[in-house]
């Protein structure tokens, strides 16, 4: 009877906890239905404009691109010191992905919730941002002159409406190398080594659209992005056994170096074609320099090497943007030495804080997330910058700057016109003649600031 | 075992588990939009880590490569979802069989395999997921990865409870999913299956005189791990991306630092685990926050403070954080 009575309490007392519990449950479940937010317009205050950036500062994707944000910052500050931009001084807060979308996702909602930035500016990696724009763009948050050349992102802005690029896209610059191997390269065996992306894919799509193609696993090698730490000595002896005397190489700066590295090692000396984002001098003699070749040495490999570029070479030193930058860079830069020495990722950086600085005047001291996307949609134009082509921002497209130049590399690490005289060629995206551009690129002021009147 | 053990067992997972989705939704409602997310995040590692708890903790198979059976739950349920427009609610459900199924695979190799051969076994699947993604392209779409998330709520959702935020509602879909996990983790736990993957942990022979069939034991322990896996991993994709760089081979590393640092043979180890893994950043930000550190001394702590965490632990307090009180009483 006893044992009865036990089970019988024993039963009972916990059912009544799970009923208590499971009013508490809903009853909390009811309490976080928080009402909206208020109407303000997050990281815009009377004395600050707050921005945000993606990019990997540690791993193996790193060299080269963790220099992009103390640049863009260092313009900013310069910036600031002028009195800002309507009386707002700009702040960059920068996360590191370490190139994983895993962590994207999550350096993302910090800038988004804790840090509460107006707009993404100048996000750096193409598979990161891609597990992330939706969420970005689904919020309304202005995406701004995204650091990756993939077309997916710009082509459809009914897609991602609040994405701009900061690049000209892979294909738009394929399509131009590629028109030059066709009339220049025709008789040597043209192969390809690229990484299996969106970036490498691209690159093939626009070489196929000029009418270069390869063979798999005869003239064309690939690899996983961000798998080329160890070297690429399979790729390089796969083009050197199937005799191909000119490499395109759809691949970042730390993957070119590699293969150049491997190449180097069985004594394969072929010409390299290399896709701007890739070429960066600094980058690429830095990652040989950590191998154990010595600068004056990887120069030599670099030497002859070809590339393209939307904008002037960092070694013009004549140039009146890379004058202007360069002088800022040395006084605003605050990064670690290595960071703040003056190369294309600084140039690009620079260029991408002078953009945002113009588009930010132009939106109007009345700053709104709708605002500025407007403006950069509608006034392209009055968005100069360091770039020799335009941008070609409309209702209908996102993409960046549709021009390229083409250039060699010399024996001092700088790239130059080929045949001294500089040609910039101009494209889309999609099946369109690669032509001849013709554009005044409006000059700098004398304060450095842009001017959007 | 008595029916009235089963039900007693079963009426304490319960009530565990009740308490904890309270007590989770009650801290959640304290939290900004941040924290949400980050708690999301805690629930659905959470989910992970208890595959090792399972896995290493309770039955003593060393698997460095939980997050390759989460990459299995994460493509899926993307390919459900993209392919079949399947709501997540039933493209998570099926993508676990196929976790399971995977587990049944790696299960039948793990049960002639031990200790370093194989967590080396699994370690090499962890890192093949590129290289699958990227072999089957037209499926997996390589390194572009598939784009999924959790959406928006339902109507009737919306309709009782009001217009959640998207971190409240990522909080929402992850908690449920972490509440069954638990329920079934610890009714594992406290039941005899428990009692004989334990025995098999503490030794095989004997495990195996008292009559447990410790080959077919620990299939079913890789079975089951990876269910928890695989949900966990089709949660964890549900954030934005199902791509390699999703579930990289740190990924299964971070998922058994955070069982060690817990306890990893309970759990409330493994949530204290999660939790100090997912907020440790966080909280290393608030109290450095003044410093002024540059980028590469602060980029690199958080992994440097886990690392040495790790080492204490095992050198000063094996049985990790939820086995303190294991110490003291000693």
């Amino acid at each position: 009877m006893n044992a009865v009575k036990n089970r019988a309490s024993l039963s009972r007392s916990p059912r009544k906890s799970i009923a208590v519990i499971s009013v508490a449950l809903a009853g909390a479940l009811a309490l976080t239905a928080m009402p909206a937010q208020g109407a303000s317009t997050p990281g815009v205050s009377d004395t600050e404009i707050v921005l945000g950036m993606q990019l990997p500062q540690t791993g193996a994707a790193s060299p080269g691109y963790n220099k992009v944000d103390d640049a863009m910052r260092a313009y900013f500050d310069y910036v600031n010191s002028k009195g800002g931009v309507y009386g707002r001084k700009i702040t960059l807060v920068a996360k590191d992905d370490a190139y994983k979308a895993g962590l994207t996702v999550s350096t993302a909602s910090a800038l988004i919730n804790k840090d509460k930035v107006f707009a993404m500016v100048g996000s750096i990696g193409t598979q990161t941002h891609i597990s992330v724009i939706k969420d970005i763009n689904r919020r309304g948050i202005p995406d701004l002159f995204v650091l990756s050349g993939y077309s997916g992102f710009y082509t459809d802005p009914k897609k991602y409406p609040t994405t701009f690029g900061s690049l000209g896209t892979y294909v738009v610059e394929a399509k131009i190398i590629g028109k030059y191997i066709k009339e220049n390269l025709s008789t040597k065996n043209v192969g390809i080594l690229y990484q299996t992306d969106d970036f490498g894919r691209n690159t093939v799509e626009g070489l196929a659209t000029a009418g270069v193609t390869f063979t798999a696993k005869k003239n064309a090698a690939t690899f996983i992005a961000g798998a080329q730490a160890g070297g690429l000595d399979a790729q390089m002896q796969q083009l050197k056994d199937n005799n191909v005397e000119v490499v395109v190489v759809g691949a970042t700066a730390s993957a070119f170096a590699a293969a150049v590295g491997s190449a180097n090692k069985i004594g394969y000396k072929p010409q390299y074609i290399v896709i701007s984002v890739g070429s960066d001098a600094t980058t690429f003699q830095t990652i040989l320099f950590t191998k154990g070749i010595p600068f004056a040495s990887s120069a030599a490999l670099l030497a002859g090497t070809i590339s393209a570029s939307h904008a002037p070479s960092p070694g013009e030193a004549d140039d009146e943007f890379v004058k202007a930058f360069k002088k800022i860079n040395d006084e605003f830069n605050t990064g670690p030495a290595a960071g703040k020495a003056w190369d294309n990722n600084v140039l690009q950086g620079m260029n991408i804080g002078y953009t945002m600085t113009a588009a930010l005047m132009g939106a109007g001291k009345d700053l709104t997330r709708p605002g500025i996307i407007k403006y950069i949609e509608n006034n392209p134009a009055k968005l100069s910058s360091a770039a020799l082509a335009p941008l070609g921002y409309s209702a209908k497209t996102h993409e960046a700057y549709t021009g390229f130049w083409i250039g060699k590399y010399d024996a001092t690490a700088v790239l130059k016109p080929i045949d001294g005289t500089r040609k910039v060629w101009t494209t889309d995206s999609a099946k369109g003649a690669v032509t001849e551009l013709k554009y005044t690129r409006p000059a700098i002021a004398a304060d450095a600031l842009p001017k959007v009147g | 075992m008595s029916n009235l053990k089963v039900k007693s067992i079963a009426r304490t997972s319960l009530i565990r588990t009740l308490i904890f989705s309270a007590l989770i939704l009650l801290v959640g409602l304290q939290f900004d939009a941040y924290n949400q997310a980050q708690l999301a995040v805690v629930l659905i590692l959470f989910i992970g880590v208890l595959s090792i708890t399972l896995l290493t903790g309770i039955s003593g198979q060393l698997s460095l490569g939980q997050g390759a059976l989460m990459a299995v739950g994460g493509y899926s349920t993307a390919l459900l979802m993209i392919n079949y427009k399947l709501s997540l609610w039933v493209a998570i459900p099926l993508s676990i069989i196929s976790s399971a199924i995977a587990g049944l695979l790696l299960g039948v190799a793990a049960a002639r395999l031990r200790g370093p051969y194989l967590a080396g076994t699994t370690l090499v699947i962890a890192l093949a997921i590129p290289t699958i993604a990227n072999r089957f392209m037209s499926v997996f779409k390589g390194d572009e990865g598939l784009q999924v998330d959790v959406g928006y709520p339902p109507q009737w959702f919306s309709s009782l409870f009001g217009e959640p935020t998207y971190e409240q509602w990522q909080l929402y879909v992850a908690l449920p999913f972490a509440a069954v996990a638990l329920f079934f983790a610890s009714n594992i736990l406290l039941s005899r299956t428990g009692r004989m993957w334990r025995s098999i942990r503490d030794h095989e022979s004997a495990a195996s005189l008292a009559g447990v069939n410790f080959a077919r034991q620990k299939i079913y322990v890789f079975v089951i791990s990876s269910t928890f896996a695989g949900l966990s991993g089709a949660l964890y994709g549900l954030r934005g991306l199902v791509g390699p760089s999703v579930y990289p081979v740190s990924l299964s590393l971070l998922l058994l630092t955070a069982a060690v640092l817990g306890g990893i043979r309970s759990i409330a180890g493994a949530f204290i685990g999660t939790v100090i893994v997912v907020f440790l950043p966080d909280w290393i930000e608030l109290i450095l926050g003044n410093f002024e550190l540059s980028e590469q001394v602060s980029n690199y702590l958080p992994a440097l403070i886990s690392s040495l965490l790790l080492i204490l632990t095992v050198v000063i307090n094996p049985a990790g954080v939820a086995g303190v009180k294991l110490h003291k009483h000693k």
